[in-house]
Order: structure tokens, then sequence, then C-alpha cells
């Protein structure tokens, strides 16, 4: 060996060291998981699937659990660190109003946070993101909705435009045109973050029924159930009843018969990818998804499904699983108006 | 798209939205013209829509329920007596401290009542007025309406005859303008002072009462969304002048209705920009009107006689 080979490998040696060090120090010790959530964990959606695949993966994994819920959507910045104070290992900021003062607290206390849907503003070993998208179960739901609306028109309701929700308006929307595409489409959004706002969410709602939408693709957090509410108290154009299509979680125990389905989200296996990426030194550098695969997203069955309409929309999940059917990713909101008129053009 | 069915919707869900709105910012200006700025208004109002729901839900009675909403606002309001009127204390920390302290004790009350069972309402008995409600498109949106709606209609041309009429219009006047004149006059401005904030805080506790059992059927933690503030701001636009929170108040429920509307009819404008319609509106007729915007002199500051 020369001695300039000699010294390649020498530094090649120490670098490898180095490296080696590096991501032992990289990876934690982790002991404790704290999730942070605007409502409580109870909702039968956003906040309770977050809470509950926590709590699954605190006990799976052996962990302290810290849930800190009903936050709201002001300043959480004392709670962060109160969480880190009190020893978490990592804390889940199940928020996207979260998403500033996480990293914020991340930075200041050294504790590892994640965040929901700003996948821009990862940062190795101290802040993770998981913007979770059902768009493939959406594009079921919409599938299912234009094989059983009666009036040939369905509608969105939301209380915001974050990305993972304009990815299952999307969705919806194309898993309608797939169906028929002579089905039209009516989107509308409450206002802005109106996430706890039931009042408006039944106000839209009731108008998008009166503008003859008999099958609803409601995606609001709390104001869902004033969605639900206007579903169960109005009737459709034709004087038939109305169907509501849910996101997230299930609500199939408080379901007075207008629960048509729901597209359902299981975090069990991000939250454990983030634990087992700390344990790894690898959180912070990628982020986590939710497909049919998996079964990470479901669409839930309902006694008011059809069995044809199941069948149909189970063969077009196994398309979806097989690759036979792309379901696009589309989460930004002008992208997502613009397949609105794109689908109603289609139905003109 | 617009049919009959669907302006009809637009417009009854217009009125749904401004009748909160209207009944807060009614109570607002009857604190504000007795030199109490009531920033507690959005925690009066969540306070009436948990008890005015609960109430209702376990009475079966929307009337109980919006009587339970009122007293649950003239609770939150009696602080407000306490800290303020009497105690002196600064208004404005006092109000902020009902809001969120009504935001802390209503999200708890909910958890442990409502948060895993979400009971909802029927929908509200109405009163359609005879003759009119039966006309196209208007009957059904203004005439047909809880009998509520139009007791709040009826209060505001009440609040007229009151301050334009009355010695307690004279009287609320003067607590605010020269309370110490008041006083020289034998009548008790602390007194003149917490019933105006009474009364604000059960209107305000109606209203709440109203957007939870008719607006919404349920009740939701925070479910208010700053419209206890968006009513101050209809109370100090009015200048006084109880008809023009009226018409501020269906301003802002035809613009939420609006936005409903340009969605639905596909405008290819971003939703942001749309949704940002009802606080434009309260901006530009803030602008336009409100420069001239007279407050009583003596707004936010505590009495004490003898003191200047």
């Amino acid at each position: 060996m020369t001695g300039r080979a000699l010294r390649r490998a020498l530094l090649a040696s120490v670098v490898g060291v180095v490296m080696a060090s590096a991501g032992a120090a990289g990876a934690q010790d982790v002991t404790s998981l704290a999730i942070m959530v605007p409502e409580q964990g109870t909702d039968y959606g956003w906040n309770q699937q977050g809470v509950e695949a926590a709590r699954i993966v605190a006990e799976l994994y052996g962990l302290d659990f810290l849930p800190a819920e009903g936050l709201g959507y002001g300043d959480v910045r004392p709670t962060l660190r109160e969480l880190a104070e009190e020893g978490a290992s990592l804390i889940i900021a199940h928020a996207a109003g979260y998403n500033t003062a996480a990293p914020e607290i991340a930075q200041e206390t050294g504790v590892p946070v994640a965040t929901v849907d700003r996948p821009d503003n990862i940062v190795p070993g101290l802040v993770a993101d998981y913007t979770l998208h059902g768009h493939e179960g959406a594009f079921l739901a919409g599938h299912m909705a234009a094989l059983m609306t009666r009036t040939g028109t369905v509608g969105i309701v939301v209380s915001g435009e974050p990305p993972s929700w304009n990815s299952q308006s999307a969705s919806f929307a194309e898993g309608v045109r797939h169906a028929n595409p002579d089905v039209n489409i009516i989107y509308a959004v409450i206002g802005p973050a109106a996430y706890a706002d039931a009042a408006g969410g039944r106000r839209v709602t009731e108008s998008v029924i009166a503008a003859g939408a008999d099958i609803v693709f409601g995606q609001g957090n709390g104001s869902s159930f004033g969605m639900i509410e206007a579903v169960e108290t109005t009737p459709a154009t034709d004087g038939g009843k109305v169907w509501f299509i849910d996101v997230i979680g299930d609500k199939s125990a408080l379901d007075r018969g207008h629960l048509l389905s729901s597209v359902l989200w299981n975090m069990v296996p991000v939250y454990s990818a983030m634990i087992e990426d700390l344990r790894n030194g690898a959180f912070g550098t990628r982020g986590y998804a939710i497909g049919l695969a998996d079964d990470s997203v479901q669409l839930l069955r309902t006694p008011h499904i059809p069995d044809d309409v199941w069948a149909a929309v189970m063969q077009v999940r196994e398309q979806i699983v097989s690759g036979e059917i792309t379901v696009r990713l589309v989460t930004d909101a002008r992208e997502v108006r613009a397949l609105m008129t794109t689908v109603e053009d289609g139905g003109d | 798209m617009f049919t009959e069915t669907f302006v009809a919707a637009l417009l009854l869900g217009a009125v749904t939205a401004g009748i909160p709105l209207l009944l807060a910012g009614l109570g607002e200006q009857i604190s504000e013209k007795a030199g109490v700025l009531n920033i507690g208004l959005e925690g009066m109002m969540l306070a009436g829509a948990y008890a005015g729901f609960a109430v209702a839900y376990h009475a079966d009675s929307f009337a109980l329920g919006f009587l339970a909403g009122g007293a649950a606002g003239l609770a939150a309001a009696m602080l407000m007596v306490l800290c303020c009127v009497i105690g002196g204390m600064n208004q404005i920390v006092v109000g902020i401290a009902i809001t969120l302290g009504a935001e802390g004790l209503t999200a708890l009350e909910h958890h442990f009542a409502f948060s895993r069972s979400y009971p909802r309402l029927p929908k509200a008995e109405t009163l359609p007025v005879p003759g009119l409600s039966e006309l196209p498109v208007v009957g059904r949106a203004f005439f047909d309406h809880p009998p509520l709606v139009y007791l709040a209609v009826l209060l505001t041309f009440v609040m007229v005859w009151i301050y334009r009429r009355t010695h307690i219009g004279l009287n609320l006047q003067a607590a605010g303008d020269r309370p110490a004149a008041l006083d020289a006059a034998g009548v008790g401005v602390r007194t003149t002072r917490a019933l105006a904030v009474l009364s604000t805080g059960f209107l305000a506790g109606v209203g709440g009462a109203y957007l939870s059992a008719v607006g919404g059927g349920l009740f939701l933690p925070f479910m208010t969304g700053g419209d206890g503030f968006i009513a101050i701001v209809l109370a100090m636009l009015a200048r006084g002048r109880p008809t023009w929170v009226l018409l501020g108040a269906f301003l802002f429920g035809i613009s939420l209705s609006l936005t409903t509307a340009l969605q639905v009819a596909g405008v290819n404008v971003p939703t942001d920009v749309i949704q940002m319609l009802p606080f434009a509106m309260v901006i530009v007729v803030l602008v336009l009107f409100g420069r001239n915007s007279r407050l009583p002199p003596a707004l936010g500051l505590p009495y004490r006689r003898g003191v200047r």
C-alpha cells in the first residue's frame, strides 16, 4: 500500500467512525410519547384517531403516554414547554395550526416534535412531518357516491383547506368522475379554519342540499356534526334522504340512519414508524404515508350500502392497490377548485 | 343552480347566522351606552350556548333552553359586574378572562357530558307568519322562523323606544357620558351600569343558545368562533342605534350566505378571497360609516364618586 493509499484508508476509517458516532448520537432513547390535539380525543374524527393511535403505539412500545387534549387553536407554546419539561421523548403536534409553534419549541427545548401538513419544514433529529392523505379512500367514496346518487348531484363540504383535505376533496371528485362523468359536484368551504363551527357546517350543508346534492362528503372535524345535523333534518330536493360520507373516524355509534360511509384513517403505522425512526436516528429525514394497500386507509362499510355497489367499489380498490388505477395526489386548493369546475363542466 | 329552494336556503341561513349577532350586539350596545366595554361578550355567548343546548336537550324544550342560555350569560356577566362595575378593575382584562374562563369551562363540561354521545336536537319548531310565509323565496326565508327570531327583531325597535323615550335610556346614556352628573341627579351609576351589564349577559347568552340549539343543533367547544367579538364591532359601528345593529347583523349573515352562493356557483376565485367577504364588508362599513363613531366619553372607565 502506498503512502497516499494509506492516508486515504486512514481518512476513510476516521470518516466512518465519525459518521457512525453521529448516527449513534442521532438515535434517541424513547421513553414517553406526548400528543397534543385541539379538541377532545372523543370527536369520532381527527382528534380521536390521533389520540387513540398514539395510545396504542405507547402501549406497543412500553412508553409513558402524555395526552394533551382540547387545547384549541390558539398559542400552544406553554403546553409544548410543559410537555417537554414532563420528559416527553416525542411530542406529536396533531393539528396544522400547531406547525409554527411546535418547531420553535423543538429548537428551544431539543425535544423532537412531529407536525402536520408542513413537509417542507423537517429538521433531521428534531422535526418530522406527517402530511397524511386518505385520497385513495376518498376516490372510492366518490365512486360509491356517483353510483348511489339519485339527483345526479353530490356535495363536498369542508371546514378548511389543509393539504390532506384538499387531496381527499380532489380524489372524491375524481372518483365521482371515474364512475359517472355526468354527476355534478358542488364544493363549499364553511370558513377559514372553521373546524368547530357546527352552525356554519349546518348552514352551508343545508345550502348545498338545497342546490341539489343528495350525498354530502364532509370534512370538518367538529363542524362535521353540524353537517350531520343538516343531512338529518333537511330532505333532498327529490324529497328523499340525504346521505353523509365522513372522513377519518367512525361515527357509526352516533348514526341516525344517514351515515353512508367514512374514509377511515389508521395512524398507528405512522406513529410506530416515528418511534422506530427516533430509535434509529432517522427521525426528521422522511415523510409518512397511509394508503389502501396496508389498510391504513379503509372505506367504512355500513348497512346502507347495497351489496352490488360495495362489490363495485371493492373492485376499484383492487385496481388501485394493484396500480391499475393511479389516484393523483392533489393538495393545492386552486387545483381542487379547478377540478370541481372541470367535473361540473363535464356534467353540462 | 339558483333555484327558489336554493335561494331560500341561502336567505334562511343568513337570518340564522345573523340572530346570535343581533342579540349579542344589542346587548353590547346597552353596556357601551352605560360606559362598560364588555369584551367578555364572547364568553357570555359561549356560556349561553352550552347551557342553552344542555337544557334544551334534557328538557326537550327550546324555550327553556333559551332561558337557560340567558341565565348562563347573566351569570358570566355577574363576574363583570363584581370585578369591573363594583371592583373598578380593568374591563378589558376581566372581559378576556371571562372569555377564556368560559371557553375552558364549557369545553370541560362538554367533555364530561356530551363528548362521547354528541347528542343533536331536532329541527326547531317554527311559527309561520300567516299569509307572508307562503310568499315565494322570501316567505320561508323571513317569515317562517322560531318565535325567538321575531322577538329579537321586535327587541330592536323596543330598544329604539327605550333609548329615545324613556328615563332608562337617559340614565344609560348619562352613565356612559357623564356618570358624575347622573350621580348628582340621585341615580346610582353603579346600579345603572350593573343592570346594563346583566342585560348584556342575558342577551348574549340567549344569542349563544340560539347559535347552539337552532344554528348548530348541538354544542361544540369554541363554537362561537369569534361571534362575540364581531357583535362588539357591530355595536361600536352602530353608534348607539339599535337598527344599525340589526342591519349589520343581517349584512354579516347575508355575506356569509353569499360566500356559499359564490362557491356553489363555481365562481373561479380563491376560496380565501370569498371567505374574506363578510369581514371585508364589516371593515368597509367601518371605514365608510364608522369614522365619526361616537363612543361614550366614560366608556371603559370605572366610576368612583368624587374622583375625576
